[in-house]
């Protein structure tokens, strides 16, 4: 600690701090202009200007000056006041009067610093500059005129989002913000709009629409990926405008320019129930008395275990929660699942098959009442804790590992944060970042090591990571206890390290170079996403993963952990309280329920495991006795996102009777028997898991317009069905689901579970998967079926702002393989499988190798699941459209 | 006593003779100096344009709050300009403010006083019924 004075007040100040940083932390106002805490300080501005005893006799800038022992410091007297003045003039020399129609206005920090130092005139005079207004770049528009060139919005885009877009141009008087006279080709976060202090980058969305004081802000979590950021939605008589990220300011462009999802026309705004073959308008009261008959039609003639449950990774904690204590409770059985068991589900079972199961002690009920969205547990002393939820890493922590191996993962789409945690980890110089991806992605640039493998080859791939591993470290052992590790060394990693490295496409040396980094990484993490998830073979793809973890974490040290993707907003929210076929919630297997569970439930829980979702599709496509009758989905558009769609949508015409809970009439609902129309995100109170597992406490800000919250139609739904469930509120949801969940001990608002003052035992063995690759289908190219950046889902294709993004799909292909086709950029082709065959246009770059196209899944009228069988891969042929 | 008498009946008698100071309202209507406070109205450049581009300083100062509503529009030339506009006479209390804060000198209060009317919708004007005439 420092001691110093600023204006006369003592302060204790951390070391390295600088002085205008520990005068706001103290409350002390210094005009400033080009500092921002989101970025470095640069002291390019220099309005920050103090004088400093002992020191230099000329005043100082305060964001870049560092603290010192007994330093004084002086903010406030009238020769700084005239310099802070002249400096703000030359900036207002070439200002234009724009105020009356600048969004900025009214947040604008050179009107608040004109104003503080009352400047009403400005006496000098420079030549004009041109007027250079960049109306066509998508999403944003640039007014070099506005511009005070502080450089906030170029140091944000280079070090916190690590896509370099823009920078000045020209020099001097004449600089000016630019990226080469072009339109804008980003990676339109929309981040700068906020970081720039003034007015000289707008968010086309927001433009015109309204004045910031007219604003009404509200505090909710982004709805699109598992990164979970609170962000701000900004309201003016009931519509939204904007959305803003306080503090850092980051946010990608879904959550950013996505808010249109919520005004989309195409949002249901009342239920629909078939009449004759038609999903036709119904009032409320019908539509759940439609569908509380059929459901119970087939209990009563088939039992309630024909109904099957299908929860969605868009819920609400408390929305998934009620749905499983529907199913559980109302109806006697486990046979619910959700989407997630298509990717991350697989993650927590093969981390699970790997590290163990969830089990943690020494967390006691308190006897203090807590706040909303606060768990009951306390977590004591002697608290301990182990099992896969143990090793899944926390992504504040992220920027402190020492090498990052990401495979199977673009991360900047799937998981922004993940993204802006690897920027910050870049800035250590001892840390080393592995890239390993068929494609070429973002992070491909920041790596020191890339392994372009081949897809599907990921299992090989990873077990040459182990034999390099070893091969570096003679003797080398894991960190933590393992079983099996003899053992699995004399199976699978007895083939020679060159045969594997040949058999996954990559270069010896690479794979012993990334076995050298690995090895003598003291906090290795591992992130691992889509591709390697949503294979066939996902669950022994992690299984291999998680192998690799076991042989080099050191959990002990922060950020070493295992990073899984989850993609949606609530995927593993999803998970954790249960609406899962094997476990309860919190992770708590099935034997538990007599306990808590009764006495709370009034009946203990079956014991006996459900079937999970690709189970019951099996069923139904064998005709099994078994197979379900009757679907209850919370949203989850299956039809769309399940691999093989025709499959899919054979089998769901198969079910007698199908409740869908959705905003939009999806390709699922469309099939279904009652549709009823819920309220999203800002329009909900709730909570959701991020992907680390943090909570996030969503608050509405518009009204429902006619929908209902998920958790109000299943109340509705099981009074109807004779289970009454009444809650008044979604906090009166959670706090009954916290008290079920102890391993969510100590868990509130912006805090992940587990808890840090748990004390962690991992241990865990070796598991065998298979080696088998093989990609379905026939074809001369295999297709990668993914996730982009501008898109989450299908819902962010009825949002305006991803759409102009990303108006539809395209296929990423080689230029050669383009040539050889001869298709030029954005002229058809006919992608045809064994399965199906959409046309698409093509997107030419060199980010995929050759003999391998990419397609995003998001779009309904080019389905990319009509091509593919039982994976995210296969093979398909390709011919001019 | 008769005195006092005289001296009301002299005061009524020369009120009699000189000139009346009431007006006959509403045949008669005053005449108000320029810069007398009336009705706010929406100015017009030479080529007949609302200056006005809609930067609703004036609905934020209005105490009232008889400026109801602004709506922003972009028009060709990325200008900012009202695609409605509404202040409701009812509410107005002629103070002035508006015409004070508008940067563009857009708004301004003219000279027309009359508010009576048998229906007060009458008195919400719109875009129209804002524009100055001139
Ligand atoms: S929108 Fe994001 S990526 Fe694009 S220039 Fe701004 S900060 Fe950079
Ligand atoms: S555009 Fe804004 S943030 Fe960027 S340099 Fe100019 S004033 Fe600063
Ligand atoms: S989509 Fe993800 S990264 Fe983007 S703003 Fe939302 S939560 Fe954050
Ligand atoms: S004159 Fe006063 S009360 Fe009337 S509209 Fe203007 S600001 Fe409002
Ligand atoms: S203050 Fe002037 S320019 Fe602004 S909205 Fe009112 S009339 Fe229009
Ligand atoms: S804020 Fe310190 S120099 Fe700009």
């Amino acid at each position: 600690m420092i001691n110093l004075t600023i204006d006369g007040k003592a302060l204790q100040v951390k070391k390295g701090k600088t002085i205008l940083e520990a005068a706001l932390a103290n409350g002390i106002h210094i005009p400033h202009l080009c500092y921002h805490p989101a970025i470095k300080a640069i002291g390019s501005c220099r309005i920050c200007v103090v004088e400093v005893k002992p020191g230099p006799p000329r005043p100082q800038p305060a964001c870049t000056t560092t603290v010192a022992e007994g330093m004084e410091v002086i903010t406030q007297s009238e020769r700084l006041q005239d310099l802070r003045r002249e400096l703000v003039k030359f900036i207002l020399v070439n200002h234009p009067l724009d105020c009356p129609w600048c969004d900025k206005a009214g947040e604008c920090l050179l009107q608040d610093l004109t104003h503080e130092l009352g400047i009403d005139v400005v006496d000098y005079e420079a030549v004009k500059v041109p007027p250079h207004i960049d109306y066509e770049s998508r999403l944003i528009e640039r007014y070099a005129t506005r511009c005070v060139t502080c450089g906030r919005c170029v140091r944000v885009c280079r070090d916190r989002v690590g896509a370099s877009a823009i920078n000045f141009e020209s020099r001097g008087y004449f600089t000016e913000l630019g990226c080469g006279h072009v339109p804008l080709e980003c990676e339109f976060c929309g981040t700068c709009i906020d970081i720039c202090p003034v007015g000289a980058l707008i968010n086309k969305l927001f433009k015109y629409t309204a004045r910031s004081w007219e604003l009404t802000k509200t505090k909710t979590v982004c709805p699109y990926c598992g990164g979970g950021c609170n962000y701000e939605v900004h309201t003016k008589n009931g519509h939204i405008h904007r959305v803003r990220s306080q503090g850092s300011l980051l946010l990608c462009g879904r959550g950013r320019f996505g808010f249109g999802v919520l005004e989309a026309p195409e949002r249901l705004h009342q239920p629909l129930i078939k009449k004759d073959g038609q999903l036709v308008a119904a009032t409320w009261d019908e539509a759940l008395d439609y569908a509380a008959r059929g459901l119970k039609e087939v209990i009563d003639n088939a039992g309630p275990d024909a109904l099957y449950g299908i929860g969605s990774p868009r819920a609400t904690n408390e929305a998934s929660f009620l749905f499983q204590k529907l199913i559980r409770a109302g109806l006697g059985h486990n046979n619910l699942d959700s989407p997630a068991r298509y990717n991350f589900a697989r993650a927590l079972a093969g981390i699970a098959a790997v590290f163990g199961e969830a089990q943690v002690s020494g967390v006691a009920l308190g006897s203090v009442k807590k706040g909303v969205y606060q768990s009951p547990w306390e977590v004591q002393e002697e608290a301990k804790g182990s099992g896969f939820p143990f090793v899944l890493g926390n992504a504040h922590h992220l920027s402190h590992a020492d090498v990052i191996l990401i495979v199977g993962a673009d991360v900047t789409p799937e998981m922004p944060t993940y993204g802006w945690r690897i920027m910050d980890a870049l800035k250590n110089e001892n840390f080393r970042l592995v890239v390993a991806n068929p494609r070429k992605t973002k992070f491909d640039r920041y790596a020191n090591l890339n392994l372009r493998y081949q897809p599907g080859s990921e299992r090989l791939l990873l077990i040459g990571l182990m034999e390099a591993v070893l091969e570096a470290q003679p003797g080398y052992s894991p960190h933590l206890e393992a079983e099996g590790f003899e053992d699995f060394k004399k199976t699978l990693l007895k083939t020679s390290l060159s045969k594997v490295a040949k058999q996954a496409g990559v270069k010896d040396a690479d794979l012993r170079q990334a076995g050298k980094l690995l090895a003598q990484a003291q906090a290795p993490a591992i992130i691992f996403g889509h591709d390697l998830m949503a294979q066939e073979q996902g669950q022994d793809n992690v299984i291999a993963v998680a192998d690799l973890f076991l042989l080099i974490g050191q959990p002990c040290n922060k950020g070493s952990a295992l990073y899984p993707i989850a993609e949606k907003n609530n995927t593993r929210g999803v998970c954790d309280v249960g609406v899962m076929p094997n476990y309860l919630p919190g992770y708590q297997s099935l034997a538990e329920g007599g306990g808590a569970f009764a006495k709370l439930w009034g009946k203990p829980v079956s014991d006996k495991p459900g079937v999970t979702l690709e189970e019951m599709l099996d069923q139904l496509e064998n005709n099994e006795p078994e197979a379900p009758r009757a679907l209850y989905l919370l949203g989850g558009d299956l039809v769309r996102l399940l691999p093989n769609r025709q499959r899919t949508e054979r089998l769901l015409q198969k079910v007698r009777f199908m409740v869908v809970q959705d905003a939009f009439l999806t390709d699922t609902a469309r099939l279904a028997d009652v549709v009823l129309p819920v309220a999203i995100h800002a329009e909900l109170d709730g909570t959701y898991t991020s992907t680390d597992g943090r909570l996030g406490c969503l608050q509405a800000a518009l009204s429902p317009n006619g929908t209902r919250p998920d958790w109000q139609i299943i109340t509705e739904l099981s009074q109807r069905l004779g289970y009454p469930m009444k809650y008044g509120s979604a906090p009166a949801i959670f706090a009954e689901m916290v008290q079920l969940m102890p391993i969510w001990a100590g868990i509130k608002e912006g805090h992940r579970w587990p808890h840090k003052k748990i004390s962690v035992s991992l241990n865990g063995k070796f598991v065998p998967f298979s080696t088998e690759i093989s990609i379905p289908g026939e074809g001369k190219y295999t297709l990668i079926v993914g996730k982009t950046l501008a898109h989450s889902g299908s819902y962010t294709t009825h949002a305006h702002g991803p759409q102009t993004i990303m108006p539809g799909a395209e296929l990423k292909i080689n230029p050669a393989d383009a040539q050889a086709l001869k298709v030029n950029e954005g002229e058809p082709v006919k992608i045809s499988s064994t399965q199906g065959e959409i046309t698409v246009p093509i997107a030419v770059t060199v980010e995929i190798p050759r003999g391998v196209v990419f397609l995003a899944d998001h779009f309904s009228d080019t389905p990319a699941n009509l091509l593919t069988s039982n994976s995210n891969l296969c093979r398909v042929q390709l011919q001019k459209g | 006593m008769i005195y006092p008498l005289i001296k009301g009946l002299a005061t009524t008698l020369r009120h009699c003779v000189s000139k009346p100071i009431t007006l006959q309202y509403p045949e008669e209507k005053r005449q108000v100096y320029p810069r007398f406070r009336g009705h706010p109205e929406l100015q017009v450049d030479e080529d007949g344009r609302l200056k006005c581009v809609a930067c609703t300083l004036c609905m934020t100062v209005c105490p009232s709050r008889a400026i109801t509503k602004i709506t922003p529009a972009e028009g060709p030339n990325h200008e900012k300009y009202p695609a409605e506009f509404v202040i409701d006479l009812t509410r107005c209390i002629f103070c002035g403010f508006c015409q004070e804060a508008c940067p563009k000198a857009a708004i301004a209060l003219n000279n027309k006083y009359e508010l009576a009317q048998y229906d007060k919708r009458v008195l919400i004007y719109d875009l129209e019924k804002l524009r100055a005439k001139s």
